[in-house]
This record gives structure tokens, sequence and C-alpha cells, in this order.
């Protein structure tokens, strides 16, 4: 039956049939079942003919706009991922074919975190990825910049989770102290500087989120200090590129031996940010006057969240951070965990809770607190009720700080959260919070609920 | 709910009791208490509500109760499994924080031993320093080298205390390394506990989710089974109900339908019965009635027929109409058109006609101008013509007057010298004469002549002829202008004619004298009353400062002309006419007044009795117009015959030549016949002896020519014989010459 079939065809067109048989030997069979396109005809459609040809030639010639919805597909399944961004970038905004581009780059990927925009995850990581690699003094910025025009629509985020140092032969002075070491880099000239961000994120007019990590990844057993520096000119071009990213709502600076002076270099250029949201300086070396800046800064932007955790910021660091926040209307959440504050700075933020009537989730874990700080909360308790959560984890508050807890939490309503491990707090206490908590917990709950019904009922009539 | 129960349990277990030690915990107590039983009397509130929605809505309620406890317990669950969790995290930063101090004291231990033996070392260097210069102070060697010796212990010594720093410091480094080793090592330890505690977790909380579900599934199954069953019990109930009644209801119909029957047959033959009756009277009223429609049929159809007829006609006569509608249609169009056409035709025409007569006018005025000019030459021509007929005439005569002297003359001889008689001449009156035959001519009088007459007349009755000619004259000098104006292009002619016309006088006077001259005048009068309407306006302007009788003469002068009326004899006519007119207007009123009165009748008619009752021996001045227009009409053409023939006098020059000829007849008949007949006889006796005389005359000349040819011959003969030659000649010429003659003799 094939041959009946195909005979004639070869006989009327013989060069292409023949051509075609020796060419795939799938033509020889009658029936493939698992492609769905496969017919009998041995000539293809003119269309078809025409449609593979465009997929063909796309990179000299792109047409997709003018096809028809259903040709549009076909020239979108079969484009191959590895075209030049340069004519994909603006032409193709189908998530199917970046969606072949990320699986074929990178095999496992999670697109629910980047809004679930294949596109967005491409060039994203695709960027990420350029400045990763970026070597300064050896690669060319224009890498760098070439992207900008393709990917600047569609980039919303930047975590980028390593820098590389410039290649040189390798630093003799393997300092201990930080600071000093900080300010030695910073003498030691731009040899050791990093990417420079000023070229790049003001360009990117829809970058939200901004993380960055002066570290390099996976090095090894070719470990050296020097690879995990922050160097104040680093630290200058970074907060000017920061201020003139004009939409950044989110920035992160991790692991990064930010200290006093950069970190007030870098609010610095903060202050008045208009669309900062969030700032988070985690697991840095940042002490007192680095969060006087923080606190300077607190009043000076719209920062919703600040999370400082592990850092070194003692009493009087806290003191500044809690004048500030006694006047704040903005900040919802605070994270000071693992830094020095003590009692001094414990207090300070107590007192300051006190007036303020904003903040609702506060993280006060592993920071030497002890009795006197939980009497002041206790007070905190009974007179705030916008505070809904507060960790006090790994504090030695002791069981006398505990029953002041306990006491302040009776009275307390709005509590919904509140976390009391390790802080050596009687077990009675403790339950009785627990149960004040739980209580609140019902309670929310059940407001929620009643909040839904309304608004289904409302939904209704 | 045996889970829920023992949640409770559990809870009233665990939960702070009224009779704990603690206050507070007691306090919490009664609180909670408070709260169940304020939740319990809500709860019954609502039940209390929704009772009237019975078993449903409790049983919809117990579900609701279990989907409310299942979500309590997971979130127990929940955050009983994250606090597993975070226990790990927690224990690790309580460690790190715990590490942070202790590095903390560590390094604060470290910069103070640190610090001590900087000092120490210090306070050492110094003694070293100290001693060098003790040491520069000796001179002895051997103390030399002792204090260099003790300089180089006191060294070693500072050394080996800083070597045991450095030694102590690394090894501190070494531990913290361990240290730094086993924190990994217990940070992937915690790391992987966590994982594994989360996905413990992840199993415990799936399979928990999995009870709760079919657990509300199993109580949702329940309620559902519940209802079903109650429903279906109602619905069954209700079915027999149903049934039941159903049953009654068609024991009922049965008996009502029988009833039915039985009063239904009763009706029905009832009815049958009134049907019947009603049916027989309806067929007659039906026969009837389709005889009337029979009829009313045949009449119908003899109206369609009769209508149908007149459609047809209507119909054809419409077409018709349309038909020649259009044709009247395309007719007016194209009328139209023609009319257009004619239109412009005609504005075309009009515009050369206005040309035309523009040229024509000026032909006119040019051809009256030549026509004028013509006349004066004419009229030269006709003087220069009769001077040179006077001068050819003169000389002719003067010719002729000779030829007759000379005729008589020869006459006179012929009787005289030939016939020997005695010659009388005869009597030649004309030849006195001298110059061309004149012919006398009269010229008419002019009617202004004759009416001034005639009003003068009226005047002075007994004023003669003299008069008559003064006033001739009177009026023409009295007003050139009128009289130019009147007499325009006639008044030449006129003055010409006037001659002739005075010589008729006498025979005119005796015309006149028919019509009676005072009526004539007082015609004239009435004229001049009545035909005013002739005279034109300016003219009545000029003459109203003249005199009465001259106003009336002007008057009647420019009536006359408007009428034509131009010799004295047209006025006499005119008066024998109103006479006539007069006579016969007793016997023909009625006539004369259809006749000429078409115009206004109702006028004529009051003319005609007024003109009636005055039986005056004059006109009536109501007629006056009528007559005037009968005269004018019979006046008209004979009028226009003279004038003719006066246009044909003017052109021959004015000469009469019929005596002429019997003039120059007389002038030729000098000689009469007898004598004439004498001289005839006279000149064929004179012809004859006339005849001999020259044949005399001939001979004569005759005899004479041949008597000098005999000489002549006698001449040459006489040469020729005595010629020496004729000696030699055989035969002499002289024998020949006698020969000759004898021959000829």
């Amino acid at each position: 039956f094939a041959n009946s079939n195909i005979s004639p065809g070869a006989g009327m067109y013989p060069p292409v049939a023949k051509l075609n048989l020796a060419a795939d030997p799938r033509k020889m069979r009658r029936i493939i079942a698992e492609d769905p396109e496969w017919s009998l005809t041995v000539v293809p459609l003119l269309s078809n003919l025409c449609l593979q040809h465009i997929v063909r030639n796309f990179e000299e010639k792109p047409i997709l706009e003018e096809l028809l919805p259903r040709h549009k597909d076909y020239v979108l399944e079969r484009l191959s991922p590895s075209l030049p961004l340069q004519v994909t970038a603006n032409l193709i905004s189908d998530d199917g074919y970046w969606k072949r581009c990320c699986k074929q780059r990178w095999g496992l990927c999670d697109v629910s975190s980047y809004g679930h925009s294949w596109k967005r995850m491409f060039f994203e990581r695709h960027l990420e990825n350029i400045i990763e690699l970026y070597i300064p003094d050896a690669t060319d910025p224009k890498t760098v910049l070439g992207m900008v025009p393709l990917c600047r629509n569609y980039v919303k985020r930047l975590d980028i989770s390593q820098l590389m140092p410039p290649i040189k032969e390798p630093q003799k002075s393997e300092d201990d102290d930080n600071s000093d070491s900080a300010s030695d880099m910073g003498m030691d000239g731009p040899s050791m500087d990093h990417f420079d961000f000023g070229i790049l994120l003001d360009k990117l007019n829809h970058l939200e989120e901004f993380h960055v990590v002066y570290r390099v990844k996976g090095c090894g057993m070719n470990f050296e200090w020097n690879l995990f520096e922050f160097t104040f000119r680093d630290c200058e071009s970074l907060a000017k590129a920061l201020k003139s990213c004009k939409t950044l709502k989110v920035l992160r600076i991790h692991q990064s031996k930010v200290d006093d002076e950069k970190c007030r270099q870098l609010v610095n250029n903060l202050l008045d940010h208009p669309s900062l949201r969030e700032l988070n300086l985690s697991h840095n070396l940042i002490g007192d006057r680095g969060a006087r800046a923080i606190g300077k800064l607190l009043n000076r932007s719209k920062l919703e969240r600040l999370t400082v955790y592990d850092n070194n910021i003692r009493g009087p660091g806290a003191q500044a951070i809690a004048y500030a926040l006694a006047k704040n209307s903005s900040l919802l959440s605070l994270n000071l965990r693992l830094n020095r504050l003590g009692d001094e700075g414990g207090q300070a933020i107590a007192q300051a809770l006190l007036k303020n009537r904003t903040l609702k989730w506060l993280h006060l874990g592993g920071n030497e607190m002890t009795e006197p700080t939980a009497t002041v909360l206790s007070q905190v308790l009974v007179q705030n009720n916008t505070l809904r959560s507060i960790n006090l984890s790994c504090n030695r508050l002791g069981m006398d700080g505990g029953k002041v807890l306990e006491e302040g939490m009776c009275h307390n309503s709005s509590m919904v959260e509140c976390d009391i491990r390790l802080t050596e707090v009687g077990q009675e206490s403790d339950y009785c919070i627990s149960q004040v908590v739980r209580n609140n917990q019902n309670q929310a709950h059940r407001k929620h609920n009643t909040e839904e019904n309304l608004a289904q009922t409302s939904e209704h009539y | 709910m045996s889970q829920a129960g023992n949640l409770r349990e559990d809870t009233e277990e665990a939960g702070p009791s009224v009779d704990s030690e603690n206050p507070e915990e007691r306090i919490a107590a009664r609180r909670l208490r408070i709260a169940a039983r304020s939740e319990a009397k809500k709860r019954q509130e609502l039940g209390d509500d929704s009772r009237e929605k019975k078993e449903i809505k409790e049983e919809a309620r117990k579900s609701q109760h279990q989907v409310e406890q299942s979500e309590k317990r997971m979130i127990k669950l929940q955050s009983d499994g994250t606090e597993l969790v975070t226990n790990i995290q927690v224990a690790a930063d309580s460690r790190e924080s715990r590490r942070q101090t202790e590095v903390e004291e560590a390094h604060r231990l470290r910069v103070e031993k640190l610090e001590n033996e900087a000092k120490s070392s210090l306070e050492k260097f110094e003694e070293i320093t100290r001693k060098w210069t003790v040491a520069k102070m000796k001179e002895i060697p051997q103390d030399l080298r002792d204090s260099l010796s003790s300089q180089q212990q006191l060294c070693a010594l500072l050394i080996e205390d800083k070597n045991k720093l450095i030694h102590e410091l690394q090894k501190e480094m070494k531990l913290s390394d361990d240290r730094y080793v086993k924190d990994l090592k217990k940070q992937a330890e915690d790391v992987d506990l966590m994982i594994e505690r989360m996905e413990d977790q992840v199993k415990f909380l799936m399979g928990s989710y999995r009870d709760e579900l079919d657990q509300i599934e199993n109580s949702f199954e329940h309620e559902r089974k519940i209802l079903l069953t109650g429903n279906r019990k109602k619905w069954e109930q209700y079915t027999k109900e149903r049934r039941d009644k159903e049953l009654e209801n068609v024991t009922q119909r049965m008996k009502r339908v029988e009833e039915y029957e039985v009063l239904l047959q009763q009706l029905r033959t009832e009815d049958t019965e009134e049907y019947n009756m009603i049916k027989i009277k309806l067929d007659t009223d039906v026969q009837i009635l389709e005889q009337q429609l029979q009829q009313m049929k045949a009449t119908y159809q003899l109206n369609q027929e009769k209508l149908e007829y007149n459609f047809q006609v209507l119909k054809k006569r419409d077409e018709e109409n349309t038909i020649t509608k259009s044709q009247q249609k395309r007719k007016i169009t194209r009328l139209q058109d023609v009319v257009n056409n004619l239109k412009i035709k005609c504005a075309n025409q009009e515009k050369q006609s206005r040309e035309e007569n523009q040229n024509l006018t000026d032909d006119y005025t040019r051809i009256m101008q030549q026509y004028k000019h013509m006349q004066k030459k004419m009229r030269h021509f006709a003087a220069i013509d009769a001077k040179k007929f006077e001068e050819v005439w003169l000389m002719n005569e003067e010719e002729v007057k000779a030829l007759v002297e000379k005729a008589l003359d020869t006459d006179r001889l012929v009787h005289e010298q030939q016939l020997g008689l005695a010659w009388q001449r005869p009597s030649l009156a004309f030849m006195e004469r001298c110059g061309p035959l004149q012919p006398h001519r009269q010229t008419q009088k002019t009617a202004h002549q004759a009416i001034s007459e005639l009003l003068q007349l009226g005047q002075t009755s007994g004023l003669g002829k003299g008069k008559y000619q003064e006033a001739g004259v009177g009026p023409g000098a009295e007003s050139p202008g009128l009289a130019v104006e009147v007499y325009d292009s006639g008044a030449g002619l006129e003055s010409g004619s006037s001659e002739v016309e005075r010589e008729r006088e006498g025979s005119e006077g005796e015309h006149s004298g028919t019509v009676s001259v005072k009526i004539v005048k007082k015609l004239l009068e009435l004229l001049c009353d009545e035909a005013g309407f002739l005279i034109e306006s300016k003219l009545l302007k000029l003459l109203s400062p003249l005199e009465k009788d001259e106003q009336s003469l002007m008057k009647l002068d420019s009536i006359f002309t408007a009428m034509g009326i131009e010799s004295e004899e047209d006025v006499y006519k005119l008066a024998d006419f109103f006479m006539k007119y007069r006579h016969t207007q007793g016997e023909q009123t009625q006539d004369v007044s259809a006749k000429w009165g078409v115009a206004s009748p109702q006028a004529e008619r009051g003319e005609f009795t007024s003109s009636c009752s005055p039986p005056s021996d004059l006109i009536h001045p109501n007629d006056v117009l009528v007559a005037l227009r009968a005269f004018t009409a019979q006046h008209c053409r004979p009028r226009e015959l003279a004038a003719s023939h006066q246009h044909s006098m003017l052109g021959l020059g004015g000469r009469d030549d019929t005596e002429d000829a019997a003039y120059w007849e007389a002038m030729g008949d000098v000689i009469p016949e007898a004598k004439l007949k004498i001289w005839g006889a006279l000149e064929a006796a004179l012809d004859k002896y006339h005849i001999v005389l020259t044949e005399r005359s001939k001979f004569i000349t005759d005899t004479q020519s041949l008597k000098q040819q005999n000489t002549e011959l006698r001449m040459l003969l006489h040469q020729y014989v005595n010629s020496r030659v004729n000696a030699e000649l055989e035969i002499p010429p002289n024998l020949v010459m006698q020969l000759a003659p004898e021959g000829t003799n």
C-alpha cells in the first residue's frame, strides 16, 4: 500500500521523492504513531514549507508577528533555542520558547520564583551568569552592556551569588583584623575592585530586587582571603549605582564584610530613596556606627523590612535604632537576630516599642538580653497591640523574666507568635504564654474567617 | 468525634486548672472558663435560632464543627512541626551566640594577654636597651662578653616569651580551626537533621491531612446519608398520600361521568328534535335565499359584464390618452424646441429687421435728400430745357422761316421765270410769330383761399373779387411759418398751378352759387367746432393770441389738411356732401347711424334723437363727425387719382405740343399741292431738256476729242513715213497705210 501510494508521487516528482525516500527511512513506514503530524502525503504543504524556511532562516530574517496565530505557534515550536538573543529578545514573547531555552541551558528550573515567567527567568539568570563570570580588567564591559537593551524590560531581580576579583598574584597580607584588612584593601587601589554596578543598574529600569554577595563560590582549596573582599571602591560604586536605580525595592548584601564605614557609605546614598522597601545586611560586620547610620536611614526612607542579623551591633547602635523606631511609622518588620544588643539595647528597643504603632514583627533572638529587658517588654505586651510576633529565643531571660513576660502576656490580645525557646524561662510561664498566644491565634483566625464570610456574603448579595 | 473528645480531654488535662497553685494560672483558667461558657451560650443561641430549621442545620453544623476541629488540629500540628524544625535553628543560634561570646571573651583575654606580654616584653626590652648603654661603658672585654652573654640570654628569654606566645596563639588557632571544622560538621549535621525532620514533618502532615480529609469526607457522607434517608421517607409518604387521593378522585369522577351521561342522553334527544325543526325551517329559508342569490348573481353578472365593458373602454381610452399625452408631450417638447428656435430666430430677425429698418430709414432719408436734390435738379433742368427748347425752337423757326422764304422765292422764280406767270405772295401769319407756342393753364384755387374768401364774404358780404385776391395773399403773409408748415412740399406746385386756377374762377363762383355762401360758412364754423380734435394742440396754443376769425381760419386750415382737403373744389364738394347728407338723413338716419356708428351705438341713439328733433336746414353738429367720415371715405379715392394725374403733369414739364405740329405743318404747307404738281411737271420737262442738252454737250466734246486725235495721228503718220527705215523695208508702211485706209474705208 505504501509503495503504491508513493510510486505515483515518485513518478510525478522523481527527484524529490527519491531524495526523500533515500534520506528518510521513515517515509517507507506507513504509520508513525509517535509523530502527531505524520501524514502520508509525499509533498508537504506549501505553507509548511514556507514556515520551515522561515524557521531555518530566522536568524537572517525574523518573521513572526506577521504570521497567523497557528503558523506562529508552528514557528515558535520549531525555533532553535540557540538563536542569538539579539534576534529573539525583544521579538519573541512566547513563554514556550523561553521555557525551551531555560531547560536547554540549565536543565532544572523553578519558574515559580520568577513570577511564572520563563522569559524573565531566562534573562535574569543569563544576566546573573554574565555578571558572576565577569572578571574585571579581563572581560570586556561590553559583554554586560550589550545585554542591557535586550534584557532590561524583563529583569526584575538580580541575585548575584558571586563576584570575581581581578586576576592577580595573590596578596600576601592575610590580615585577621577585618577593619584593618578592609582599609588596607581600600589603600591597595583599584586592583581588587569587582564589577562596577554603576554601569548596569541605572539602565535596568524594571529592576526591583537586588541581591549581591562579594565572594567567590566554590573556591575549594584555592581559598584566599582576598577572594572575599568588599573594597571601599566597590562600596562606593555600588552605593552610587543603588542611588541611580530608582525602581529598586529590595536590597540584600550578604556575607560581604560590610563594616561601619561601608554601611555608612551605603546608607548615605540610600537616604531618601524613592522606592526602597526592604534592606537586608545580614552576616556582615556592622557595628554601632553602622547601626546609627541605619537608624538615620529608617526615618529617611520608606523601609518596611529591616534585616541586620548576625552583625556586631551593640547597645549604642541598638539605642540609635530604637530612637529611630520610636518615631518611625513605616517599618513593619525588624530583625536583629544574633547581635550583641545586651540589656542596654534591648531596653531601648522595648521602650521604643511603647511608642511605635506600626511594627508587627520583631526578632531579638540571640542578643544576650536578660530580665530587665523582659520587664520592659512585658509593659510593651500590655500597651502595644500592633505587635504580632516577637522572637526572644536564645536570651537568658531567666525564670523571673519569664514570669514578668507571662504577666504582660495575659493582658495582650494581639500577639500571635511569641518565641521564648532557650530563654531559661520556667515551664509554667512558657505554657501560659503559649496558651495566650494560641487563644490570640484562634481569635485572629475567627476574625479572619468572619471577615472572609462577610466578604463572601457581600459578594453574594 | 473521638479525636475531638481526646483533644478536649488533652486541653483539660494540660490547660491551666483553677486548682493550680499559681495565681496567674488560676486567673487564666477562670478566663478560659468564662470564654468557654460564653461560647457555649452563643452556640446555644445559634441553635435556638436554627431550631426551626430542624436537623439539617445541626447536621451541617456538625460537619462544620468537624472542619473547624480538623483545621485547628492541623494548625497545631503545623506549629508543632515548625517548632520542632526551628528548634534546631534556635539551638544553632544559641550556640552561635555562645560561640560569639566565647570568641569575644577569648579575644578579650587574648588582647589582655598580649597587652601584658607587650608590657613585660617592653620592660624587658627597656632593660636590655639599658644594659646596652651599661655594656658600652664597660671596657674590659670579659665584662663586655659577660654582659653581652647576659644580654643574649635576656634577648633569648624575650624571644622565648614571644615564641611561647606565638605558639599559644597558633595552638589557639588550631583549636579554633578544629572548632570551625567541628562547627561545620555540626552545622552539616544540623542541616541534615533539619531536612530529615522537615521530611518527616511533611510526611506526617500529609498523612494527618489525609486522615482529616477522610474524616471530613466521612462526616459529610454521613450527613448526606441521613439527609437522603430522611428525604426518601418523606418522599414515600407523599407519594402514598397522592396515590390515595388519586384513587378517590377516580371513583368520584366515574360517578360523575355516569350522571353526566344520562343527562347528555336526555339533552341529546331534546336537541335533535329542536334541531330537526330548525333544520326544516332553515332549509326553506335557504331555498328562498338561494333563489335570491341566483337573482342577485344574474344581476351581478350583468353588472359585471357592463362594468367590464366600461372598464375595457375606459382602459382603451386611458391608453389612448396616455398615448396622446405622450405624443402631446413629445409635441410640446418639439414645439418648445421650435419655439425656442423661433424665438431665437425672431430675435435675430428682429435684430436684422431693426438693422434693416435702420438701414432703410437711413436709405429713406438719403433717398429723400436725393429726391429733393433730384427735384431741385429737375427744376433746374426743366428751366434749362425750356430755355434750350425756346432757343432750339427759335433757331428751327428761323431756319424754317428761311427755308419758307427760299421756297417762296423759288416759287416766285419758277412762276416768274419759267412759267412766266405773275406770282402772288401767300398770306403767312405765322411768319410774324416768334418763339415757342405758350400753352395756357389755370391754377386751382386752394382750399385755404376759398375758406378765407368765404369767411371774408361772411364778414363783408358785399366785397368783390379784388378782396379775394388780397385775402389770398393775406394769410400767407400773416403767418408764413404756418403756411410753410401746412404747405410743406406742395407749396411750389400749388403756386405753379395757381395761375391756371385763377382763370376758372368764374365758373367756380357759379358753382359756389349752388351752395349758398352762408350755408357754407355755417358749415365751416360747425366743422371748426366739431372737428377740433383734428387740430394740433401746439397750434391751438399758438393761435390763442389771434382774433376769432383768424383763429377759426387757421383751425379750418389745419382740419382740412388733416382731412386731405386741399382745393376750393373740395371745400364745395364737402359742403355739397353735407347738404346732401342732411337731405338723405331724414330718410335714412337709422341706416346711416347703423353704418357709421358701430363703435358706440348708445351715443348714436342719443345723437339720432337729438338730430331728429331740430328741423334746421343745417346738418346737426352730432352728425358732423359721421358725415365727415363718410366724406373722407368717398373723397379719398378721387383725390388720390388727381394726385397721380398731377404728378404725371409735373413730369412732362408742363408743355402742350399739340399745336406745334399744326404750326410746323403750316410752315411746311407754304407751297400748296397744286403748285407742287406744276413744279413736278416743270421738273419733268426741264429734265428732258436737260438730257438733250447734256447729250449735245457730250457730242461736242466727242467731236473735239476726235479732231485732236486726228491731228495727232497725222503727225505720227507723217513721222513714220518720213523715216529712213521705211526705205529699207520690203513693204513700206506707206503702202500699208494706203492699203489700210482703203480697207477701213
